[in-house]
């Protein structure tokens, strides 16, 4: 690997003391209960906290709490577009750029951009593009940022909320909101709204006969249309649809919330005038 | 490696003792400089204190890449090339620290929309190197002939373990001392421009640096002129 | 009217603010944003702190990890700041590796907790010439509206305050690190080093804690940071025009001032997360 010499740099290698301890973690014992106290096999999501415009500098920005995983996203432009090569010019760009804080997970992690990020950023940007009516900024470009400051599972689909509430904030023109719910299929029974360690969890594997996934979906709400759909593992076909439905019906427990806090924040940047 | 235009001289500092206070002793170590030793730049110069060697060229005012253009002022750029391997996070701190210096002293609204660079290469390191490489920029910047506010003239100053106050250490000097810090001096009131530091040091002290560095910096500016003087008195 | 004058002549209408000793955004020359601190909510890191100074907002979390000392040094652990200014948190920082503000950043806290003994090199060994902590200080900008220099210090001085590492021994039979995560220690924080940092303008009017835009239309920049001893670990100026003796000296009186009300807000923000637990 080439050095970096653009970072005060540390030792050539180094390892997270979770590698010695002398007791493992406790293996997730499943099908028993969520160590959350949620049930499985439900659309049971964890509560959300969610505010927009926290950040001075963006045109629009959104931060979302579910749990401990905390996503915060900013939202900049629309402005002149930087790649002029691009033959379309009469409709506009969205970019997205999505990465995780060093200290996100439980194993420190590069500031360089990994692969990971850059799948996830691609994902972002093809789920949230359906939504923003991006004709109405020919020559332009918006720029989405997301950070994640705490992965504590499911960050890709609470980062498709949370950019579409930036978006929104940000006043560019949209369809629809897109919300994003994620499941984690596991042999029989399924998770909704995974915690990093369910997302993780290596039973060791007995049966080979299990199947087990992971979906993301990325839905938009008042059109009733899903924008973005990511799925991993081995899943048949019924489990699957029947996984998408179950992620559908997260966003629509989702959706009051988001609006909220949508209205909350129109409110706040623009009082209602006082009745008189 | 250079043309007729090229004069070397060394300017020799017999009286290395200054009094400032009784308790500190300055001195300042021989120092020399070379202006117009490279024929590439428009401007350049090796400055040359004990051991410690740096080598500066200036480019422009040229043409300005669009985005770093500016509109009322010239663009700035410095590169700080180390020795050995590439330029780091220090060097970045180091680059930042001499290119806001030299932009208080060039005059950069006299060329809008244009460039400037300036190169530092180190040859070798023997303590007081950012002292040196303000120095050696402030010297090509006038080789280069550009409009100056004002000079400046790095000085570096070492509080030793027992509270003596080194001016110009030396590398064995720098690693045995408390403190360490870097003052860029303007030649017009002598007030501080720039000023770096490592290590903790008291109020008190830090004025008795600066009063030190201060009185250094007339030794240095002198030599500027000197050397100005005696390479125009040749050319004419 | 305000709105166009401050966009056409942005430096005239801060200097009709000054001229009346206040400021656009209604403080005074002298004073500081309103600082809040949050400490420890990312559970992920071994010590996290996030501080907002008005708009600006830092947010730090520390990651120790396991590795060799090198053989120059054997008894000594590492440290190793870096400062990330992101394209999210203003439209000034494209993507891609640290600019040269980062990197300057970066290199600035470095040397404060060099310089300050905040942390002893030493505290961090585990098994001299074998074993020795790595404490990553990844501090990133959320926000960026200026003086990010005196937030990444708060930020860094609270996360590290925040830190509690796992108790490590070595098997006898092994050789190998045995960990009790269970098990942890605060570390030990020598110094307290807290910045204050100041802007001039028109080569004479000093102001405090500056905004972006302040600091953009100002001619220099200085930080200064002071301890609980009232030493100063670091007269950072990187150039600009030149100070007086007497105007340095009135920075240092602010930043030692300063030193005490953020020690003090650290030390509440601390018993107010410990009794909540």
């Amino acid at each position: 690997m080439p050095t970096d010499n653009k970072r005060v740099r540390g030792p050539e290698v180094s390892q997270s003391p979770s590698l010695f301890c002398s007791r493992p973690a406790g293996v997730l014992s499943s099908p028993g209960p969520r160590a959350d106290g949620r049930q499985r096999d439900q659309v049971d999501v964890r509560p959300v906290f969610v505010r927009c415009g926290l950040v001075s500098q963006a045109k629009g920005s959104a931060y979302i709490e579910a749990g401990n995983t905390k996503v915060l996203c900013c939202v900049y432009g629309p402005r002149e577009t930087e790649r002029k090569d691009e033959t379309d010019m009469k409709s506009g760009r969205l970019t997205t750029d999505m990465r995780f804080a060093p200290f996100s997970c439980p194993e420190r992690g590069s500031w360089i951009q990994g692969s990971q990020e850059k799948d996830f950023s691609l994902m972002l940007q093809e789920s949230l593009q359906p939504a923003v009516c991006l004709h109405r900024y020919p020559r332009s470009q918006v720029e989405v940022n997301v950070v994640v400051l705490e992965n504590s599972g499911s960050v890709l689909a609470h980062a498709v909320t949370c950019a579409s509430m930036a978006l929104a904030d940000a006043g560019i023109e949209m369809y629809d909101l897109v919300l994003g719910c994620s499941l984690r299929q596991d042999g029989g029974s399924f998770v909704v709204d995974p915690t990093y360690p369910e997302e993780n969890s290596r039973r060791p594997s007995g049966g080979g006969g299990e199947k087990r996934g992971g979906l993301t979906v990325a839905f938009l709400p008042s059109l009733n249309q899903v924008s973005g759909l990511q799925s991993d593992g081995e899943m048949a076909e019924e489990t699957l649809t029947a996984g998408i439905r179950t992620c559908i019906e997260g966003c629509y427990k989702l959706y009051p919330v988001i609006q909220q806090a949508l209205i909350k924040a129109v409110r706040r940047a623009a009082p209602p005038p006082a009745e008189s | 490696m250079t043309s007729f235009a090229c004069d070397k001289h060394r300017f020799h500092l017999e009286s290395g003792v200054m009094e400032v206070s009784p308790s500190t002793v300055s001195l300042i170590r021989e120092f020399g400089c070379e202006q117009t030793l490279l024929s590439r730049p428009d401007g350049s110069a090796s400055f040359v204190q004990g051991d410690t060697s740096v080598m500066a060229g200036v480019y422009g005012p040229a043409e300005v890449k669009v985005s770093k253009e500016i509109y009322d002022r010239a663009t700035l750029e410095v590169l700080v090339h180390p020795k050995v391997g590439l330029p780091g996070v220090r060097e970045r701190s180091q680059e930042q620290c001499l290119r806001e210096t030299c932009e208080a002293s060039l005059l950069l609204s006299l060329h809008p929309r244009s460039s400037l660079t300036l190169i530092l290469q180190v040859l070798h390191d023997d303590g007081s190197l950012l002292s040196c490489c303000l120095n050696a920029a402030c010297m090509a910047l006038m080789d280069a002939g550009l409009s100056m506010g004002r000079l400046f003239c790095g000085v570096t100053c070492a509080i030793s373990t027992d509270g003596e106050i080194i001016t110009d250490p030396t590398a064995a000097q720098e690693k045995e001392s408390r403190a360490l810090m870097t003052f860029a001096i303007d030649s017009k009131e002598r007030r501080v421009m720039m000023s770096s530091t490592k290590g903790s040091f008291s109020v008190h002290e830090l004025q008795q640096c600066i009063a030190v560095s201060q009185k250094a910096s007339e030794k240095i500016f002198q030599f500027y002129r000197d050397s100005v003087r005696r390479r125009y008195s040749k050319n004419l | 009217m305000a709105a166009g004058f401050k966009t056409a002549e942005p430096l005239e209408y801060h200097r009709s603010f000054l001229k009346e000793n206040c400021r656009p955004d209604g403080r005074e020359l002298s004073e500081f944003r309103t600082t809040t601190l949050n400490i420890g909510s990312i559970s992920t890191a071994d010590g996290s702190a996030l501080v907002k100074m008005g708009n600006t907002t830092i947010i730090c979390g520390i990651k120790a990890e396991l590795t060799n000392p090198t053989a120059d040094a054997p008894g000594k652990g590492y440290i190793v700041p870096n400062v990330d200014l992101p394209p999210l948190c203003s439209s000034r920082f494209r993507p891609g590796p640290p600019g040269e503000q980062a990197q300057a950043a970066s290199q600035f806290i470095a040397d404060v907790i060099e310089s300050s003994d905040l942390i002893k090199a030493e505290d961090l060994c585990v098994d001299r010439g074998k074993l020795c902590w790595v404490l990553y200080c990844d501090l990133m900008c959320l926000d960026y509206d200026g003086n990010i220099l005196d937030a990444c210090l708060i930020a860094l001085l609270a996360a590290l305050r925040n830190t509690q590492l796992p108790e490590v021994g070595i098997n006898k039979e092994t050789c190998l690190p045995e960990v009790d995560l269970e098990k942890r220690q605060k570390l030990h924080i020598h110094k307290h080093p807290v910045g204050a940092s100041f802007c001039v303008f028109d080569d004479s009017i000093l102001i405090v804690d500056p905004t972006d835009e302040e600091e953009n239309l100002a001619t220099a920049h200085l930080t200064v940071v002071t301890d609980e001893d009232g030493r100063l670990c670091s007269v950072h100026k990187p150039g600009g025009t030149p100070l007086s003796g007497e105007k340095l000296q009135e920075c240092i009186n602010r930043a030692t001032a300063r030193q005490r009300e953020i020690h003090k807000l650290i030390d509440k923000v601390l018993d107010s997360v410990k009794t909540t637990q």
